[in-house]
């Protein structure tokens, strides 16, 4: 079952490279979030209750429900545009996220190590480098957070193989940068959204000395 | 032969249903279930109508497409049944026999000499061309996961057991329908109802033809979706007995051409420059049934 749910967690991968709307990403954030809570739920069986508990209701709370409404407000208080507006193609989007993925599978398949599982390495890995790619490849600050989520949850999915030996630390780490993250870009947009009008990163090449 | 009499029984109502559930979704009633049918039949009667231009590959080239799906049918198998035909390495026999069809259609559209029909045609060929490893990658990761080579020893040998092959087999079903969408040009590459020469693909392709050509085309048009659907089944089926098999097929031909019709309905056609990225993602999740397989057989762990 958890397989399952990881397979569907690398095709929401897919399906965030070819997106091409805002409100897509953000739902996508929402249903990783929601794959996440059943991974937690059916990976760590072992710690004890209320630290389960309070892994359930970060994955629950925070990744599919909090994040998400956040930045659609963001979207619609800063009157970002609906289109996600790549650099590249989304074909070559695509193209490279397969690659990711078939790379990492390639990597985790020369380690001969018997401690790690696999199934999570490569899902985590894969999803570190997709949500690198993302940040590296969109134009607007928003994405560039989205990206940033998405590498949280390849972390949240790492610490999730190993979850059952030290959970807690791992996890409270991962919300903490969540929180700090949308925080302050939130507030860092929202004075940006204000002053400006614009939060299109490519104008920064703009800037030059005189 | 089981397959081929049940394949062409479900392929004389498949486009109906696909018919009267866009009707119903969009709030028409529709024409009846066998309507499609009855317009083959009436264009059976009819003579065609040859360009001067044209040159005999025109001329044959619709007898060549129907035949080629005809043969494509053969190695279709039903569950534990062979197909009529059956070898080793029988699925690339079936792939490339109906390129082998697609090819005289797009040769005989492009002897007509009509710009459109060339532009259709380019395109009908690079959308096969990029659904093409799809299929294979598909078809050559059941066959390393089973061990076998032809269609009838792959599907008998698939056992769905644990919940990754649930999944591989959900995934092979969308991988195969929307194969099935690009084979047939249906809807989120190419909407058959457009009216303007300069946005169809497969219908500019047939401007020309006419009458018994036309019906013979509409023909392999039908039996190639219930071909499709008969793939899908035996996804499922293992082995279970026939009085059980043969309602639960007409059952999986009903659904799929009523999740086809859903899909013509609720999409809007893509993009004629979003169709490659789409196309390809059906070689990406292709890939992730390659590595499940790779994964079930323990080669990766």
């Amino acid at each position: 079952m958890i397989h399952v749910i990881l397979i569907v967690f690398i095709i929401t991968l897919f399906y965030l490279s070819i997106a091409n709307r805002m409100l897509t990403y953000v739902k996508v954030l929402a249903l990783q979030g929601v794959l996440l809570f059943f991974v937690a739920f059916l990976q760590l069986s072992e710690i004890n209750t209320l630290n389960l508990i309070f892994i359930l209701l970060e994955t629950i709370v925070f990744k599919a429900i909090a994040v998400p409404l956040f930045l659609g407000y963001l979207l619609k208080r800063n009157n970002i545009t609906r289109e996600a507006e790549p650099f590249l193609p989304n074909f070559v989007s695509l193209i490279i996220t397969t690659a990711i993925v078939v790379a990492t599978i390639l990597l985790s398949n020369s380690i001969l190590d018997s401690h790690l599982d696999k199934m999570f390495f490569v899902v985590a890995l894969s999803t570190l480098f997709t949500g690198l790619y993302f940040i590296a490849s969109r134009r607007k600050i928003i994405t560039h957070v989205m990206g940033y989520m998405v590498i949280e949850n390849g972390v949240f999915v790492l610490s999730m193989a190993v979850g059952n030996e030290m959970p807690m630390m791992v996890n409270l780490g991962v919300m903490l940068d969540i929180f700090a993250s949308v925080l302050i870009l939130g507030i860092f947009l929202n004075k940006i959204g204000d002053v400006f009008k614009d939060v299109d990163v490519d104008q920064l090449t703009n800037l030059k000395d005189y | 032969m089981l397959s081929l009499v049940l394949t062409v029984i479900a392929a004389l109502f498949f486009t109906g249903i696909v018919i009267r559930t866009k009707s119903l979704a969009s709030g028409r009633k529709g024409p009846g279930i066998m309507q499609p049918i009855k317009d083959v039949i009436r264009l059976f009667k009819k003579g065609a109508v040859y360009s001067e231009t044209s040159s005999f590959i025109f001329q044959i080239a619709p007898t060549i497409y129907l035949a080629s799906i005809v043969m494509a049918m053969l190695v279709v198998p039903f569950g534990q049944t062979k197909g009529l035909l059956s070898f080793s390495c029988d699925f690339i026999f079936f792939a490339y026999v109906l390129a082998l069809g697609k090819f005289f259609s797009i040769i005989s559209a492009m002897d007509t000499g009509s710009s459109f029909e060339g532009m259709g045609a380019s395109r009908e060929a690079l959308y096969s061309m990029f659904a093409e490893p799809a299929f294979f990658i598909l078809m050559g990761s059941f066959a390393l996961l089973t061990g076998y080579t032809s269609f009838q020893e792959i599907f008998a040998a698939l056992h769905i057991g644990s919940y990754i092959s649930y999944a591989l087999a959900g995934l092979a079903t969308f991988v195969l329908i929307m194969v099935a969408m690009i084979e047939n040009s249906r809807m989120p590459i190419d909407d058959p109802k457009t009216h303007l020469e300069l946005t169809m693909v497969h219908e500019v392709m047939i401007l020309d033809n006419s009458g018994f050509d036309l019906g013979l085309i509409l023909t392999g048009g039908y039996l190639k979706f219930a071909i499709y659907g008969t793939l899908i089944f035996n996804l499922f089926i293992g082995i279970i007995d026939y009085q059980y098999a043969i309602p639960l097929f007409f059952i999986v031909q009903f659904l799929m051409a009523v999740i086809v019709g859903l899909i013509e309905s609720f999409s809007a056609r893509f993009r004629m420059n979003h169709n490659a990225q789409f196309i390809v993602a059906l070689t990406s999740v292709s890939l992730l049934i390659f590595f499940g397989a790779l994964l079930m057989l323990g080669k990766f762990n």
